[in-house]
């Protein structure tokens, strides 16, 4: 039973992003810059895009109050939380764009006192196994009720 | 061959019962690193605090995710656990808590999951299910007999670590990115300047960043971890592939971060020695240096119980400081004794292979892999 469950684990592995339990060591040699923006409205109305240096923004709570918010207050883990620098993607390219996805879905979430952003939006430069970098674009749910 | 026989090959893998001695020592390092993962998580805890207080990916219901006081709790309990499995008290049930406490807490917070972890929760709980208590205890100076017991859960380790190695080595052939090159080729390059930093020359840095180099290594590799799974169950070619095996990881170990993947895999050789306990002798002259030398060193670093060590009375004829009665009844004295020392004493085990070939070429010397 033990083996038949190791095998199905492994075999498995794909079907996972990070490819838990399936013992690919060191698969990529691939690196990400994550810049973090955030979504707001402009004095005209039309929404604009903020760059998030180092992680932490500013921003009105409901009560009209300038307040301070960091990425880190929500992420912890250094590999979610380190922006604009190139670093290695340990588990590969689709396990932390999953994980980062997870993340920006998480802050939108829990960042209840932040009444100005409407949306986080993530753009990973990827350079996978040392090729052309590509852009991906990640960005959480509409936030509800902020800028309204 | 038949079902029949595959019958029987199980039937016998069901009933095996083996001398335990040898899985002492592994059980004693599975301990050590038991409690290191738990220390380094209580680091966490105390750097990052309590992951469940802060964005975290479960693969349980939240039910069953421990608070922030049990969390600490169980840490410590891990702590406790891991002294309880290296010194031999109540150890199997104590790998076996171990273990699945590790389990537990990995399934709460997949962002904590790395391989290496991983792999250890799953020989901890392998060995546990062995005779892996029978040596190796502070709590008694005497090994314990009998010291034997089935060792079905023996082969499973066995097993584990092939799968290991299938599944690594597997899905490395089948990226054309690995099988080329390409992803080594990018590593070396991303991580040149910190191999310079550390003093290799600049040249061989070049050289193994080539892309013709880097498809070798990259090839070499997995055939390596292809290898080392099939060859380490096969016993003329099992010290080849252990020793093999050992440089493989040591290299890894010094050009990568994998926590402490090379000591667990390398622990882990150890439930592929033969279940025999002082099956050799070595015989030392006590009035000669070397004599006296081994016949002090070798019982101090034979952790795996191999000699069986005994002093010979000095007479006034010439001979050997010492000799090795090999498990076939050869008796090897000079570089063929030294050898056969390094191939059984672990911390001398990676000098085995060209030690071995240096004694081949002696008068009486042989390519062969006799034990």
């Amino acid at each position: 039973m033990w083996v038949s469950a190791q095998v199905a684990l492994v075999i498995t592995a794909d079907r996972r992003p990070d490819g838990a339990f399936g013992f690919r060591m060191f698969s990529e040699s691939s690196t990400i810059k994550i810049v973090l923006y955030r979504e707001v409205a402009g004095e005209d109305g039309q929404r604009k895009r903020v760059h998030v240096e180092g992680g932490v923004w500013s921003a009105r709570d409901a009560g009209g109050l300038k307040r301070r918010f960091a990425w880190t207050d929500r992420v912890r883990r250094r590999e979610l939380a380190w922006f604009d620098t190139e670093m290695s993607t340990k588990y590969g390219t689709n396990a932390q764009l999953a994980r980062l996805q997870a993340a920006l879905d998480d802050v939108a979430t829990h960042m209840a006192d932040d009444a100005e952003t409407r949306r986080f939006l993530l753009e990973v430069t990827v350079r996978h196994n040392g090729r052309e970098p590509y852009v991906v674009h990640l960005a959480s749910a509409e936030r509800a009720g902020a800028g309204s | 061959m038949q079902v029949r026989d595959v019958i029987a090959w199980l039937q016998r893998f069901k009933d095996e019962i083996a001398d335990g001695y040898v899985l002492g020592p592994v059980r004693v390092v599975l301990g050590a690193l038991l409690g290191w993962q738990a220390l380094t998580a209580a680091e966490e805890l105390e750097q990052l605090g309590y992951f469940g207080d802060t964005f975290h990916v479960s693969m349980l219901p939240a039910a069953l995710v421990p608070s922030h006081s049990l969390y600490a709790v169980l840490l410590a309990l891990r702590v406790v656990l891991a002294c309880m499995v290296m010194f031999g008290v109540w150890a199997r049930p104590a790998l076996a808590s171990s273990a699945l406490l590790g389990f537990w807490l990995l399934f709460c917070d997949r962002l904590q999951f790395h391989h290496n972890r991983y792999s250890l929760f799953c020989y901890a709980l392998l060995v546990s299910l062995t005779p892996c208590d029978r040596s190796w205890r502070a709590t008694e100076s005497d090994v314990l007999e009998p010291r034997t017991g089935p060792f079905w859960g023996v082969r499973l380790a066995q097993l584990q670590i092939s799968i290991v190695y299938l599944a690594s080595g597997g899905s490395k052939l089948l990226d054309p990115d690995w099988r080329g090159g390409l992803v080594l080729a990018d590593r070396i390059a991303r991580h040149a300047h910190l191999a310079i930093a550390a003093g290799v020359p600049r040249k061989v840095v070049d050289l193994l960043g080539q892309e013709g180099s880097a498809s070798a290594l990259a090839k070499l590799a997995i055939m390596t971890e292809l290898l080392l799974c099939a060859a380490l169950w096969i016993r003329p070619t099992r010290v080849v592939a252990m020793w093999w095996g050992v440089w493989f990881h040591i290299a890894i170990q010094l050009t990568t971060k994998v926590e402490t993947f090379t000591l667990l895999t390398l622990a882990m050789y150890g439930v592929f020695a033969t279940p025999d306990y002082h099956a050799r002798t070595l015989r030392f002259d006590p009035s000669r240096f070397w004599g006296k030398t081994a016949g002090t060193l070798v019982p101090l670093f034979d952790w795996l119980g191999r000699f069986e060590v005994k002093p010979w009375q000095p007479d006034d004829h010439p001979g050997h400081s010492v000799v090795v009665v090999r498990r076939d009844g050869g008796r090897v004295t000079g570089v063929r004794a030294f050898a056969m020392v390094a191939r059984c004493v672990p911390l001398l085990f990676p000098f085995w292979a060209p030690l071995a070939l240096v004694a081949s070429f002696t008068r009486q010397g042989d390519l062969t892999t006799a034990t």
